[in-house]
């Protein structure tokens, strides 16, 4: 039998759970209507943002729970739970607005809300997607393994250039002592490096391979296949730190905006209760 | 010949240094990765074919760089004399000139200064972590997201409204840091001085009182004509249930709804339980047109009537179907002024005549022009303001009886008396309630003063104008009218064919209090609303 996952936990309990809480507050939006239009401030505006509140308080706390392991329930239900009711809580923060925006600390609020809920969607779908490619793209090795693999291609690229003309030889040395993987943010996430050393040297031998006396054209034949096998070997590497930055970058996102949204939230509430 | 001295340091697994002696004898000396080179020095850094030694024809040793680079102290050069203790180097080797020994002419020691890194440890510092110093990185943009909001979302304002200095200095110029706060759009009216909070909301924690409105609005007219009832309405009673503070109905940052509520809470939220706010009160209850609201009051207007007999504005409820009796003065069938009737000559001139050929409307709100003889009957009605027989008719003006005798008198005083009875009776009576005269008068008898009411529904308001795709009868209903004590305003009923309450029905249209009534009416109260 397959595990169950964040989705269908429980046979979809908690996505059940938010589409009532959803309908609820939609029906309530659509009979009481206020005179003055719906706003934050009618008896509805303050249930419904109440309720948000203590939802996203709820939301936030999940950041503490699954850092301990002693707590009540399993933190995959935490999770499903985290997300539907995520959801339905920005439906009904919505409502809570009565779709009135302006510069203030109430829209500014929700557009926290807003951040925190969108990265939280792409955490989401890069959970769903990329632990799937990473296994994919990575097979039985790790990073490592990968990188152990790559050095030894060096090595033996190194040894065959030897025997090569300076302009091959530079080539492949510059491949070997230049290439890096994943080195600043941008590029982890883009999982490629333009002028990838590697790629320029797989790129430039083919086009020095064609002068060579008969000796060398063998060796040559062999360090291009080595070369083209490293590079392929790279790629994965910067893959599969794409494939792990992507997974952790929207937390970039979702945990300082969180906090951000929580000292909103509290400037919201005691705006209100100041200026009644 | 060049005879050479090579000495070659290295340092073994154990990390002992060793060194090796060669004596290389050539012409010149080649130095490179070449395995051809007289010394051969495996390594990717090094060029095919590096450098070379050659004895110059001045009898110094150079070193010159041919496909590589040399370099003395860090500064590449194209060409060095080797001279004793001259430190070069050739890629990552270290050529050192050693003293010679007598039987050669040069001694050079080569070191592998750099050597290669491991090709496993290098890759892996150029291989960075996924996302490296996140935690860091989170800590820090939450940390000064939320100083900011605090500062500025929650500090300034607080503190403006809790230190008087900076409220005053705040005051000058055009926002406040509490600005921040507010949560939708001022009304345009207030919008001149509402940027700065502080004008209406002065007390932090309080809702806005009334006082706070009435800094400006001193000159208010009050909402309810009695004072005393009107204070007991209005006082602001507590925060959390629902009081009749100014901004209970007038909601501000609301726009663009306008600034005074037009729902029926407004009204039903004292009318639904009225005795609550004023026990003394005859009013009934309402809460809806179509559920709870009473019958219609029509306003009447006796002027006509005696001295004292009754008050001058009398208002009778429709139900009470035997009161409502209109005393205009006039004879008025309007049974027979509508459709087909007979016109001035003849039984042969058959007219047709609708609602509007007397009453003729006005306006944008299609009010109705009053209905007068010389308009509306005298086409057909010149005859009653004939007397006499056939051969002698005289006609009288219509007018006051005064001019009535007057112009009899000159025409025929002999028939004077005659005349008079004969319209008594028949002429001006025909439209006309006559009434005696005690008085010893020129007259026994005058005419009733003519009163057409103009306005049933005083208390609301009607616009003919938004009906005028109905016709007349669908509200009025005039046809079997014999007489012109009848009243022929619609009641409560018929308008709820159309017409629903608060909430719309079946092809029926919604109808608040305010599509009706205007609020408390305060014509004649007192400017009390102050006190």
């Amino acid at each position: 039998m397959q595990h169950s996952n964040i989705f269908d936990y429980k046979k979809y309990r908690y996505f059940k759970l938010a589409v009532i809480v959803i309908l609820i507050a939609f029906f309530a939006y659509l009979l009481f209507k206020p005179a003055v239009g719906h706003y934050g401030g009618s008896w509805l505006g303050y249930i419904l943002g109440t309720l948000s509140a203590i939802m996203v308080l709820w939301m936030a706390w999940y950041g503490i729970r699954k850092r301990r392991y002693r707590s009540r329930g399993n933190t995959q239900g935490w999770l499903s739970a985290h997300i539907y009711l995520g959801t339905a809580m920005t439906v009904i923060a919505t409502l809570h607005s009565g779709f009135h925006f302006g510069i203030n600390i109430h829209t500014l609020t929700y557009g926290l809300l807003l951040v925190v809920v969108i990265s939280g969607f792409f955490g989401n779908y890069a959970y769903m997607i990329y632990p799937r490619l990473m296994t994919e793209n990575m097979g039985e090795d790790s990073l490592d393994g990968l990188l152990l693999r790559i050095a030894e291609t060096d090595k033996l690229a190194r040894q065959i250039a030897l025997m090569m003309p300076d302009d091959i030889n530079n080539i492949v040395a510059r491949a070997c002592r230049e290439t890096s993987i994943g080195v600043g943010l941008l590029e982890q996430l883009r999982g490629f490096q333009p002028d990838c050393p590697s790629a320029i040297a797989v790129q430039q031998l083919t086009v020095l391979g064609n002068d060579l006396s008969l000796e060398q054209r063998k060796l040559y034949r062999d360090l291009y296949s080595i070369m083209v096998r490293r590079q392929s070997l790279v790629k994965r590497a910067r893959q599969d730190l794409m494939y792990r930055a992507r997974m952790g970058f929207w937390l970039y996102f979702h945990v300082p905006f969180t906090v951000a949204l929580l000292v909103a939230m509290l400037s919201h509430i005691i705006a209100v209760l100041f200026y009644w | 010949m060049i005879n050479c001295l090579l000495i070659k340091i290295s340092y073994n697994s154990r990390g002992v240094l060793s060194r090796s002696y060669r004596t290389l004898t050539a012409e010149e000396i080649s130095i490179g990765r070449g395995a051809e080179c007289t010394i051969h020095l495996p390594d990717p850094r090094l060029a095919m074919h590096h450098a070379i030694i050659r004895k110059m024809d001045d009898g110094h040793i150079h070193l010159i760089a041919v496909n590589g680079e040399v370099a003395v102290e860090g500064s590449p050069l194209q060409n060095i004399e080797l001279t004793h203790g001259k430190i070069v180097s050739i890629g990552p080797y270290q050529l050192k000139v050693e003293p010679a020994p007598p039987d050669v002419n040069l001694a050079i020691s080569l070191l592998l200064a750099q050597r290669l890194p491991d090709d496993f440890q290098d890759l892996k510092s150029r291989t960075h972590e996924p996302l490296r110093g996140a935690s860091k990185f989170k800590r820090r943009l939450s940390l000064w997201m939320a100083a900011f909001i605090a500062l500025v979302f929650l500090a300034l304002p607080i503190a403006q409204n809790l230190i008087p200095q900076l409220q005053i200095a705040m005051a000058q110029l055009p926002l406040g840091f509490d600005r921040v706060w507010s949560p939708g759009h001022i009304s345009n009216s207030h919008l001149h001085f509402g940027s700065q909070c502080f004008n209406c909301h002065q007390v932090l924690t309080r809702k806005v009182t009334d006082q706070a409105c009435i800094n400006c609005h001193r000159e208010t007219t009050p909402h309810i004509t009695d004072p005393v009832l009107e204070k007991s309405v209005f006082k602001s009673t507590h925060r959390f249930s629902i009081s009749n503070r100014c901004a209970e109905c007038h909601r501000e940052h609301k726009a663009p709804y306008p600034l005074t509520r037009q729902d029926n809470a407004t009204c039903v939220k004292c009318h639904s339980d009225i005795k609550s706010v004023d026990p003394k009160t005859t009013l009934p209850d309402i809460k809806d047109f179509d559920r709870k609201h009473p019958d219609f009051t029509l306003t009447f207007r006796n002027s006509h009537t005696g001295k004292g007999a009754k008050k001058d504005i009398e208002r009778i409820s429709q139900s009470e179907k035997s009161r409502l009796i209109e005393k205009s003065g006039l004879k008025f069938p309007h049974s027979q002024h509508i459709g087909q009737v007979q016109g001035p000559n003849g039984i042969w001139d058959v007219r047709e005549i609708s609602c509007a050929n007397c009453h003729q409307s006005e306006g944008k709100e299609m009010r109705f022009k009053p209905v007068s003889y010389k308009r509306d009957c005298l086409l057909c009605h010149t005859k009653q303001l004939e007397v006499g027989a056939a051969d002698a008719r005289l006609t009288v003006p219509h007018g006051s009886e005064q001019n009535v005798i007057n112009a009899l008198k000159a025409q025929s005083p002999k028939r004077l008396a005659r005349d008079m009875e004969a319209l008594k009776s028949e002429g001006c009576a025909y439209c006309h309630e006559i009434v005696e005269t005690k008085k010893e008068d020129s007259l026994s008898w005058n005419v009733m003063p003519v009163s057409i009411n103009q306005d049933w529904f005083s208390k609301a308001r009607f616009n003919h104008a938004s009906h005028h795709t109905q016709e007349c009868k669908t509200c009025h209903q005039v046809e079997n009218s014999e007489t012109s004590a009848d009243v022929a305003m619609p009641d409560r009923k018929s308008c709820l064919r159309c017409h629903s309450g608060n909430s719309p029905k079946h092809k029926r249209i919604a109808s608040s209090c305010m599509s009706c009534h205007d609020f408390h009416s305060s014509i004649g109260a007192h400017k009390n609303f102050e006190k």
